[in-house]
């Protein structure tokens, strides 16, 4: 059982030596201290997000209002004046608080309701971007530095968005041993088998759309702590990103099967990639064609990969 | 089950009738003839691409495509490329088009169909392929972008107060309609989406019918950016980009169900109709982008309800 679960992260591992040995050849001091800082800290918010959207797939649903969310969160930040929250740690938690009710009600248009997660969660995504617009018709506003230092800061040492990622993974792993964790997953690969066993399906996978998306609520805060700004558009590309991600990282899109150690490969492999197309000094109109390629041999190799050790 | 059929293309237009005297009512002279035409022209382009999702959503697995706005873009970007002005290159430029737009489309039908690989991920993947490879070539080559005369009047003018370009999805709609509802084809598509392994064992080429439904999807969406071309006068970056969220509201207002097997195109047309009043409403009384943005999500959030609502009042 245990070597069946990684033959799914095998080939993305593999991907991952591939585009850092790249990624050092190409960039100078790769491995340095301030280059690797760097580096985390730009990819925080992509890891968060995708850690997020893989704890509702691994639940059996989909979310592809992430981009559109965090771009709301990032707006609110914007707009809401920092002294009337009393200081960035009211700043975030007004973040937080704003991302578990977009979670909650996500979660609750898919349990309750029933509708089809893809497309449900399609709809609230308009209404998210709209919302944001709202707020921010234009790029803007500014940010308190003190976020931005809270941000780029260190603790005992450690640098914050690395604090942060570790933060998550390892919430995760609790929730790996936690029977959260195991009833997500129970009810990601076969619901009428959880519901059987007493396990209410519907309250789980709630409680995986508020896990997610309080990571989605780290991730706006991350974005907006770099950016110091507001841009209803800042999160458009973390949706595809993400599903990405997780497809990459091995975990199966019909819910139930894969790991987060997955969805963290396949988020630093994407967001290395743009690093090593940036690096190979690739002129910038065809960065976005290469992207897409990248992405899509990579989403190519993982599939044949995975039938290939289905076969096996 | 028939009047089922019939019942939600009367609901979306009695809907749309109550925004027209709305409209009327708030801003006299809202339904003048010339308005009227006006958005039927607009809901054309509407309901082209309202067809691409209704194909590939009835084949089922989840089907969506979300790449029909990079191929519209591509579509257009080619057809004025090589029309370059010109009535006599109008037909090989739209040839050129569909080619392109089939092209990408069998990408996406292999990625789904044979390789397996979801249709939400493919098509995304696709579309940012097809939109960065504009991109160069736009850059590169530098293109002519212009629309020829010939094409802007099939895509512009009216005969006789109705729209040309209306009368072309009026055509393509009717033919949609018997080839997704009456046809051997279209009932292989539905039973395809349905039940794929039933219909894997009672002799139908799944695999196939779902390569040709994305081929078919790329190729009218490759046409519509053509004839959009034609509408604005000229092709750019990002000209069909406000169809992917739009295109998937109109199928699944139309009653297009994501669970696949049904593929009721005279819904989506009436949908197609009935978001356009809609934006051009909202328009009118000065909502806007973020609004319109907001009450597009609930209304698809709505439907998805009746809908959700309807299945479980039948069982």
């Amino acid at each position: 059982m245990r070597a069946l679960r990684y033959t799914g992260i095998l080939p993305s591992l593999l991907m991952l030596v591939v585009v850092i040995a790249l990624n050092a050849r190409l960039q100078p001091h790769f491995f340095g201290l301030p280059s690797l800082e760097d580096n985390i800290a730009t990819l925080t918010p992509t890891i968060l997000v995708c850690l997020a959207q893989a704890v509702i797939v691994l639940s059996g649903e989909l979310d592809l209002s992430v981009g559109a969310g965090v771009s709301l969160i990032n707006c609110l930040l914007a707009t809401v004046p920092i002294s009337a929250v009393g200081g960035p740690w009211g700043l975030m938690g007004l973040a937080l608080l704003l991302a578990l009710a977009l979670g909650a009600i996500n979660g609750v248009i898919v349990t309750i309701f029933g509708l089809p997660s893809l497309i449900a969660t399609f709809a609230t995504a308009a209404v998210w971007f709209g919302l944001a617009l709202a707020l921010m018709p234009q790029p803007g506003g500014e940010l308190d530095q003190s976020v931005g230092d809270l941000y780029s800061g260190t603790v005992s040492g450690v640098p914050v968005p690395l604090f942060i990622v570790a933060g998550a993974l390892l919430i995760w792993t609790l929730l790996g041993r936690h029977r959260l964790g195991r009833r997500i997953v129970a009810v990601g690969s076969n619901p009428a088998a959880a519901f059987q066993a007493g396990i209410s399906v519907l309250r789980v996978k709630l409680a995986a759309y508020l896990v997610g998306w309080l990571l989605v609520g780290l991730a706006a805060i991350a974005i907006s702590a770099q950016t110091l700004s507001g841009d209803a558009r800042v999160g458009d590309t973390y949706t595809l990103t993400s599903v990405a991600a997780v497809v990459i990282g091995g975990i199966s899109l019909a819910g139930g099967r894969g790991t987060p150690w997955g969805a963290l490969v396949g988020a630093i492999v994407l967001g290395i990639v743009s690093n090593v197309i940036y690096f190979a000094g690739i002129p910038s109109i065809w960065q976005e064609f290469f992207k897409g390629i990248v992405i899509m041999s990579a989403l190519g190799f993982m599939v044949l990969e995975q039938k290939r050790a289905a076969v096996a | 089950m028939t009047a089922l059929r019939l019942g939600r293309p009367l609901l979306l237009l009695a809907l749309t009738l109550l925004l027209l005297a709305a409209g009327e009512v708030l801003l006299p002279g809202f339904i003048g003839p010339g308005q009227i035409a006006n958005q039927l022209k607009i809901a054309s382009f509407l309901g082209l691409f309202g067809l691409c999702q209704t194909v590939v959503m009835a084949a089922g697995g989840q089907g969506l495509d979300l790449s029909v706005g990079a191929i519209a873009t591509l579509g257009g970007i080619l057809g004025a490329a090589l029309m370059n002005g010109s009535n006599a290159m109008t037909p090989i430029g739209a040839g050129v088009a569909i080619g392109a737009g089939l092209a990408a489309g069998c990408v996406n039908g292999v990625g789904i169909a044979v390789l397996g690989v979801p249709p939400l991920v493919t098509t995304l993947a696709l579309s940012s392929v097809i939109d960065g490879g504009l991109i160069v070539g736009v850059s590169l080559a530098h293109p002519a972008n212009g629309a020829s005369p010939g094409l802007v009047a099939i895509t512009g003018r009216s005969f006789h107060g109705i729209p040309t370009v209306a009368v072309l999805w009026a055509v393509i709609a009717a033919i949609a309609i018997w080839l997704l509802s009456r046809s051997a084809w279209g009932r292989r598509l539905c039973r395809t989406g349905a039940n794929p392994i039933t219909a894997r064992l009672s002799g139908t080429n799944t695999t196939q019918v779902r390569i040709v439904a994305y081929m078919m999807s790329g190729g009218i969406a490759a046409f519509g950016g053509f004839l959009l071309t034609g509408y604005v006068g000229q092709a750019f970056l990002g000209l069909g980009n406000a169809y992917v969220l739009t295109s998937i509201v109109v199928a699944a207002i139309g009653g297009v169900a994501l669970a696949g097997g049904r593929a009721p195109y005279g819904g989506v047309a009436c949908a197609a109709i009935l978001m356009t009043v809609l934006v051009s409403l909202l328009t009118a009384i000065n909502i806007g982008e973020s609004g319109r943005q907001v009450i597009f999500g609930l209304t698809l959030l709505s439907f998805l309800m009746l809908d959700r609502y309807l299945m479980r009042v039948r069982r």
